[in-house]
Parts: C-alpha cells; structure tokens; sequence
C-alpha cells in the first residue's frame, strides 16, 4: 500500500478546499477562520466518502498506473463537489437566486409535530429506498467486484471493472479535443462578460449566436475528448450510441414537429387523425422492433417489395450493414416516439400566441420567417423537455427496439451502451462489467442532463 | 335478430364451454382419475405451500424444463403417465423460457429452501451446473450415478441409464460419474433440398468441405440457381462440431476432462481452417449470413422458403424440416455435417442439447421419485416416441432396437443420420467434448468473433487470436471464483 501518496492527495484536497473556501467565506463577508475550517472538514470528508468503501485500494501496490490515476481523479472530483457544497452552503445568497431562477419551490411549514411530514413521506422514501438507493448501492458496491449472476462467490476487482474500459488508444485525440474546448469555453466566458454591458442590437445579437456555436462546439470537443479516453472496444460502443442516440433525437423531433405542423392544421377529423397518429406511442419497444424486422426483411419484407416493384432495385439487407442497421434502428425508435412527440407539439401549437402571430403577419413575414421567429421560441420549453426525455428513451429503452430489430449487430454496430451493459450482465453474466458500465452509462446521462439545463434551459423562453 | 337475452346465454354457453374444455384437457390426460384429487395439478402456489410444510416428504416434486412450446406438453403428458403408475409423489412438470431464466429460478428457490427436484440444463453449461452452489455455500446438482447407487430399478422403473448411447454417455460422464440424465440430445447435421439440386442437375451428396464448395460452385452456375447456396446459424456449436471433427481439442487437460481446463483454445489452426473455409464460402457468394449471431429461425427461414439447397443445422429439427419438404413439395434429405478433408482422423461429431439433473439435498423418497421419473422418461418406448415427434436422438440403445424393429429408420431415414453421425465418431477427448468454466460466456465471444470476420472482412487468424484473448480472461475469472 502507498501510505503517502494516499495522505498526501486527501490533504492537498483538505488544504486546497480550505484555501477556497476561506477566500469564498472572505468575498461573502464571513469569517475566514470558518471558511478555512468547513474547507478543511468538506475538503477531508469528501474524499474520504469515496476512498473509505473501496479500502483505499487503489494505492495498493499490485494495482496498475491506470488505476492510481483513476483513485486520484476520484478523490480530485470529490474534492471538487465538496467544494461546490462548502461554498453554495457559504453563500447568503445563493438560496435566494435558486428562488429566483425558479429551480427552488418556496417551503410550506408544518406546525405542530415534527414527526408528522416524516410519517407522511414514509411511503414515498420506503418505495424510494428499497426500489432505487438499495438497489444504486449494490450497483456501486458490484461495479467494485468480480461477480457472476447466480454465483454467490465474490472477488474484489478495486476499480479495474472500470479501468479496463479506458485505454490510452488516441491520446492526440484526448488532447487536442480538450485544449479546443478549453479555448472556446474560455471564449464563451469572456464574450458573456462584454455582454453584460451591451445594448440590445445587432452586434449584441451576433455576439449571441457565437457564444452559441462556441459551446456547441466545446460540447462536442468534449464528448469527442471521452471518445478519446475509451479502449477501441468500448469506443465503439460510445460512438453507436451517440450516433443512435443523436439520431433518434434530432430526427424525431424534427419529424414530429413537422407532422405536427400539418396535423394542426384545421380541418375536417382531425381529432380523430390526430388520435391516430398517438398510436405508435402505445406499442412496446419490442414490438417496434419486430414490426421494422419484418418490414425491413432483405428477402421478405413489404419494403423489399415495394423497392423491387417500383424501382427494379434489390434492396440491400440491414442486417448486415453497420449503417443501414443504424439507420433502421433510429428509424425505429423515431416511429416509436413519434406519437408521444407528436402529443406534445400539437398541445404546444396551440399556445402558439395568436396576437403574435397576428403581428408577424402584418409585420409582413412571411410563413417561414413566423415559424422561425414566432413559432419555434414559443415552442422552446417543449422542445427542451422533448429533447430530455427523447434521450432517456434512446438512452435506456431503445433495448427492446435493437434487440429483435439487429441483436446489436452486425458486428456490434448497433449495440448501444444499454444494450451492452445488459449483454455483458444477463447473457454473458458478468455483473460487475455490467454494474460498471451501467454506472458510466447513469454518468453519462446526469452530464447530459445538467449540460442541458445549463445551457438549453437557459435561453427556454416561458412566454413571461 | 336474435333477442339480447339469447346472445347473451350464448355467450355464457361459449365461455363456459371454452373453461371446460380448458379444463378438461387437464383431467383428460390424467387418464382413469381413479382418485379425482390427486390427478389434476396443483398450482404454483400450492406446490410452494406444500413444499415450505413438509420438506422431508411431499406430495408432489417440481420437474422444472425449458420448453414451452408442444415439447412441454409431451413431457406433461409423460408426467401423468409416470403419475398413474406411481405410488409417490405425483411429478409436476413446470415449462421456461430458456436455460438463463430457469437455472436462476432454481438458485433462487434453492436458496428459498424450496428448489424443485428436477432442472433441465444444457450441455455447454455442464461445468457452471457442477459448479452451482446456493447461497450457503451447498452444491445444487448431486451427481445421478451416486444417487441411483447401482440399482437396477427404482420404485419398479428399470434403471436405463448403463444403456445411454456412448457418445452422451462421454459427454456427461465427469471424473468417473455420470453427472446427469441425458435427455434431449442432438447432433449438428446437413439437409440437402433434393429437389433444387436436380432442377441444378447437380448429383451426390458432399460429405468433405471441398465436395460442399464444388457442388455449391455448380449449383449456382446452373439455370436452376438461388440467391446462395447455404446457410447455417453463427452459433458455437458448429464451430466446436468442426474442432471435434478435427480430432482437436478446444481446451487443455484433455479437453477439461483429465483435470479443470485452464486453457482454452479459440485459435487453433482447426479452428482457424474451418473460420477460413467459411469466410471463403461467404466470400464466393455461396454461403449467406443472416447477420444476426445464433440466428436459427432466419436461416431455417431460408431453407424452407428454398433459398438455399443446403442447410447445416441441429438435428433436433429433422422431424420439422422432413415436414417443411412434405409440404413445400420438394425433397428433404439429411446428411453428414461436411468435415475437413484435409484433417487426419481421430475427430468425429460431438453432441449437444440438455440433460436433467438432480437437485441435491432432496429427502430419500422425493429423490427415488424423481430418479424414477428420469429413467422412465428415458425408457425404450418414451425414448423412441420423443425421438418421433421432435427429432432428438433416440438416447438409449434399447429404444434404437425399438425403432428399428418398427422400420422406422427404413421409412425415415433421414432420422438415422445424428445416431449414424455420433456412433462413427472415435472415442477421444476431442469427441467427448469441452469441459470449461464460462463457457457459455465464452461462447458469445467465439460467435462475435465470426461475425466479425464475416461482416468486416477481417483475417479469421488474426481476429480469433482477440476472441482468445477474451476467451482466456474469461476462464481465468471463472476459475478464480471455483478454481
């Protein structure tokens, strides 16, 4: 065991969030003294909470240089939510701009007896506690271990379940994509800044749109940059799943939108039409994916017919093409989610403000410039809450859809990271990879999510 | 128009006449029902009631198997029949999905206290089977030659398991014991689509890869040709079938029979050969891949809707695809599984499929029931019945006798070919088959290996030699848990 090196990075931790916070509590009007104290007792137990479980096993000494550095970095993000807390905790006003933002109810009070709220979440926290957190923990505690399903005996593996999936493959790729998100993000910043004092006009909006394409762009060098870190195996699972993913999202909403569009229109049935259109929403992923199988057939299917009839072309089997099976899968899942996009533009639309509407049009703009300038920012909050849950689906339920359309093929092109986790646990029964993969996949999806309510949820107009 | 009150006694007629013939099958089936209680089955809840009060004798014991479909109801209807003429325990036979889901619920009612005392596993878990343990640490399987003990009869059904057929009989004969019984066996063979290859004019029968690739040549350079030529499922027990009749082995210490395997052998020059050969097929366009891994219904598919003449598949499907030919209008013939004319003997076909193993800890009178029921499954008449109606071999000696007293080979011979097949393998290690922990693990690794070969056009040398990388760590992990 490296005694040292574990003291020395649990206090550089402690002495760094001490220095923070004590500068932060300085900046806040409270005393130093206290701040360097919290800083000390957050900057020890945050990565303490995380070293203790694993028995500080990644300074063993059998352990591999990847290793060390994973046990490193974990301590370095503990530390670093430790400080978040510590100076969210510091700030007197930070509860006051969550109000504000809107991120935080304001508290009733319950007068009277204290155990009386807690009698009353008890359902809630114990349908909580044994279906989600008891389950999390064990994940967390499998993704440290080797384990078979059905197999009681246990060996600990430390942190390799997740190491082995990190391979020093393209380094040039990890450093170029982080040194362009870097750049652009320290860009974004500044501009932000100048903005503050600018007037509205057309160089502010210009400014705008840039800080716009300059965090697209540094998103994408990010996830870029992880594409990066991954071994050439689980590389490819990452890219088929941004690709499906991407897809299913950006394509579906698109699509929805635009049928939408014409299903608002006021004509005669279009209640009935548009209860029609829900309908694909009410069948199961399986069954999606079993409809497109049969539809799709390189020698059987309706779709074959239909190319052969009409243009004399055979059509090319998906099955055995990594980009058709990817384009059949995203179709898939799109007609699978339409509906339920569907649902909610065509409520949208009708909140569309008719007095705006109104005034574009005497304003002169044309249809595509109201769609553009009146429509889409009207829809924004709905097309945000799309785009969350669409990626939810593509994340966690396209399973069902890939399964019986391609079984993750051919040749793994279709194996999204849902699907590879439940590969390597139920099939190949290999809990812990499993429970390892399935907790980078739950990290994937919390980025994601707090990206975009960083970013998206920002400019979401909610017509006040 | 037909008045309410009439439609609706109509309706009431239907229902009730759809429960009674629902229910009805049930009695049916169990035969004289002498005794009107004990013939029809108990639920699930009830054998879990009469499981948790008396767990030194019971009136019934759990046979669970993973069939669902009419070979579950074959097995419930031997059930009834070992039921009527049996003095204990009435035997409950209860079907699953697959072999996953049914071992998980046997662990989990191990555990429970409750574990039935029969369970169907298949043959490349054989090794995961020895090695089960509950949460307590106990094994899960006692090994059925123990149990049995010599005797030549239990509960008056005579003990058939010295007359097992010798190529399942070295599958599952471990360290000097029989571990289990086997039940629903089969061996991996070609059907031919005669009738497509006369319209080829193409003659004779392949019975060497060279033989398969010049017919196949022939056979698409006719009039009469189709999109390919042949298919078959990219599942690992074709490949492990070529290894053996190679004469090679897929692991060390002889195959993981002279010892724990803690080798495994994916890239092999056999294996290698037979992964070329198979590229070289897909390559020259007479060989489809479905583009889906252990896909035996797409390549089923292909060969009943004559899109290929050839078809290498298991030969627990002979019974179905004669019939498929029956149908169809044209001629179904089984042969050989074609094998490397290169290879020097001592090779042959192996088997695969399932047995049934013994649950252990049951209490003395629950065991000989269930040891009973076993044997008379397995007797000649029920051997050569299921041999009949699915196409599994016949797995005793005895019922071969039978069958062929029948002329039953004489009427079909393409259900002589798997039993042909497996008696004209060598004895070896090689053809008893592998032995490994995580095999069925390391089976998928093997069949994403080949697909990838297939779909990417990768050197079937090189991209084996990763799939023996994965393989390797596999087994390791395995013998580091039960090593």
């Amino acid at each position: 065991m490296n005694v040292p090196l574990a003291v020395i990075s649990v206090t550089l931790v402690a002495a760094v969030a001490a220095a923070l916070l004590s500068h932060a509590a300085a900046t806040f009007g409270r005393s130093r003294l206290l701040g360097a104290f919290a800083g000390a007792l957050l900057g020890l137990a945050g990565p303490l909470t995380v070293m203790v479980p694993l028995g500080f096993c990644t300074f063993d000494d059998e352990t591999t240089t990847l290793d060390r550095w994973f046990g490193l970095a974990l301590i370095a993000g503990a530390g670093f939510v430790a400080i978040l807390l510590g100076r969210t905790a510091l700030d007197p006003d930070a509860a006051q701009r969550r109000q504000q933002r809107g991120d935080d109810v304001a508290h009733g009070v319950f007068r009277g007896s204290r155990l009386a709220p807690w009698l009353l979440l008890a359902p809630t926290l114990a349908v909580l506690v044994v279906f989600l957190y008891w389950p999390a923990l064990r994940t967390l505690r499998l993704s440290t271990q080797l384990a078979r399903l059905g197999a009681p005996r246990r060996a600990d593996r430390c942190v390799s379940n997740f190491t082995e999936l990190v391979g020093p493959g393209m380094p040039w790729l990890v450093v170029v994509a982080i040194s362009t998100a870097t750049t652009v993000w320290t860009a974004t910043w500044f501009a932000r800044r100048r903005l503050a004092g600018q007037p509205i006009g057309p160089a502010r909006q210009r400014v705008e749109t840039a800080i716009r394409f300059g965090s697209t762009i540094g998103v994408g060098a990010v996830l870029l940059a992880i594409a990066g870190l991954w071994t050439a195996d689980y590389r490819a699972v990452f890219v088929v799943t941004m690709i499906i993913s991407i897809g299913t999202v950006a394509g579906g909403l698109v699509i929805a939108l635009g049928i939408a569009c014409l299903a608002y229109q006021p004509i005669r049935g279009a209640g009935l039409y548009r209860t029609l259109l829900v309908w694909p929403y009410a069948i199961s992923p399986p069954i999606a994916g079993l409809l497109f199988f049969v539809m799709f057939d390189a020698n059987s299917g309706i779709i074959e017919h239909w190319v052969d009839s009409i243009f004399g072309l055979a059509l090319p089997d998906y099955r055995t093409n990594a980009r058709l099976a990817q384009l059949v899968v995203v179709l898939a899942s799109i007609w699978k989610t339409l509906g339920y996009n569907l649902l909610f533009y065509i409520a949208g639309l009708q909140t569309v403000p008719k007095d705006q509407m109104e005034a574009a049009m005497l304003d002169g703009a044309g249809s595509l410039q109201r769609f553009r300038y009146v429509v889409l920012p009207a829809l924004s909050p709905i097309t945000f809450f799309l785009v969350i849950t669409n990626l939810t689906y593509a994340f966690f339920e396209t399973y069902g859809t890939i399964d019986y359309l391609t079984a993750g093929g051919p040749a793994g092109q279709t194996s999204v990271a849902m699907f590879e986790v439940i590969q390597t646990a139920i099939p190949g029964r290999d809990l812990g990879r499993g429970a390892a993969q399935s907790l980078i996949l739950f990290g994937g999806v919390v980025a994601l999510t707090i990206w975009q309510f960083r970013s998206t949820g920002r400019r979401v107009s909610y017509g006040n | 128009m037909i008045p309410r009150r009439t439609r609706r006694s109509a309706v009431a007629v239907v229902c009730s006449a759809l429960l009674i013939a629902a229910c009805g099958s049930d009695t049916d089936t169990a035969g004289s029902g002498d005794i009107a209680g004990s013939d029809t089955a108990p639920d699930a809840e009830n054998t879990a009631d009469t499981g948790e009060e008396a767990p030194s004798s019971s009136d019934q014991i759990d046979v669970w198997i993973a069939f669902t479909d009419a070979r579950l109801d074959w097995t419930e209807q031997i059930a009834d029949d070992f039921n009527e003429q049996s003095d204990g325990p009435d035997v409950v036979v209860q079907g699953y999905e697959d072999y996953e889901s049914l071992f998980d619920a046997t662990l989990l009612a191990f555990d429970q206290g409750n574990p039935p005392a029969v369970v169907q596993y298949f043959e490349a878990a054989t090794t995961e089977a020895r090695d089960a343990v509950g949460a307590n640490g106990n094994p899960l399987f006692t090994s059925i030659e123990s149990a049995i003990d010599g005797r030549d009869e239990i509960n008056g059904v005579p003990v058939v398991l010295d007359d097992i057929v010798t190529a399942a009989a070295n599958y599952y004969t471990i360290d000097g014991t029989f571990t289990s019984m086997p039940w629903n066996t089969s061996s991996s063979t070609m059907f031919l689509n005669r009738s497509l290859l006369d319209a080829a004019g193409v003659e004779s029968t392949p019975e060497t890869w060279d033989d398969l690739r010049s017919m196949c040549e022939a056979y698409m350079a006719s009039d009469a040709a189709t999109d390919s030529c042949i298919t078959w499922p990219n599942h690992s027990w074709f490949l492990e079938q070529s290894v053996a009749q190679q004469g090679a082995l897929l692991a060390d210490n002889d195959n993981g029979r002279s010892g724990r395997a803690s080798e495994v052998m994916l890239d092999s020059d056999a294996m290698v050969d037979y992964v070329s050969f198979w590229k070289g097929m897909q390559d020259d366009g007479l060989y489809t891949y479905t583009g889906i891994q252990r896909d035996w219904g797409g390549t089923y598919d292909l060969f009943a809707a004559q899109e290929v003449p050839f078809l290498v598949y298991s030969s627990s499907d002979t019974t179905l695809l004669t019939d498929e030919g029956v149908n169809g209008g044209f001629e179904v013939e089984s042969s050989l599984m074609p094998r490397n004319g290169d290879a020097i003997s001592g090779g042959g076909n192996i088997i695969g499929g399932a047995t049934l193993w013994l649950v252990d800890g049951l209490s003395e009178g629950d065991q000989d029931t269930a040891l009973a029921f076993m044997n008379f499954l397995n007797n000649p008449e029920n051997a050569a019945d299921w041999h009949r109606t699915t196409g599994y071999i016949p797995i005793t000696n005895a019922s071969i006798d039978l069958l062929e007293s029948q002329g039953w080979f004489d009427e079909n011979p393409n259900s002589a070919v798997a039993n042909a097949q497996l008696a004209a393998a060598e004895e070896s290690p090689a053809t008893s088959g592998a032995l490994l922990g995580n095999f069925v693990a390391i089976r998928d690794v093997l069949t994403e290996g080949v697909e990838d070969i297939l779909v990417n056009n990768l050197d079937p040398r090189e991209r084996l030699g990763d799939a023996q990388v994965d393989a390797q760590r596999l087994l390791d992990e395995y013998n580091e848990l039960f090593g």
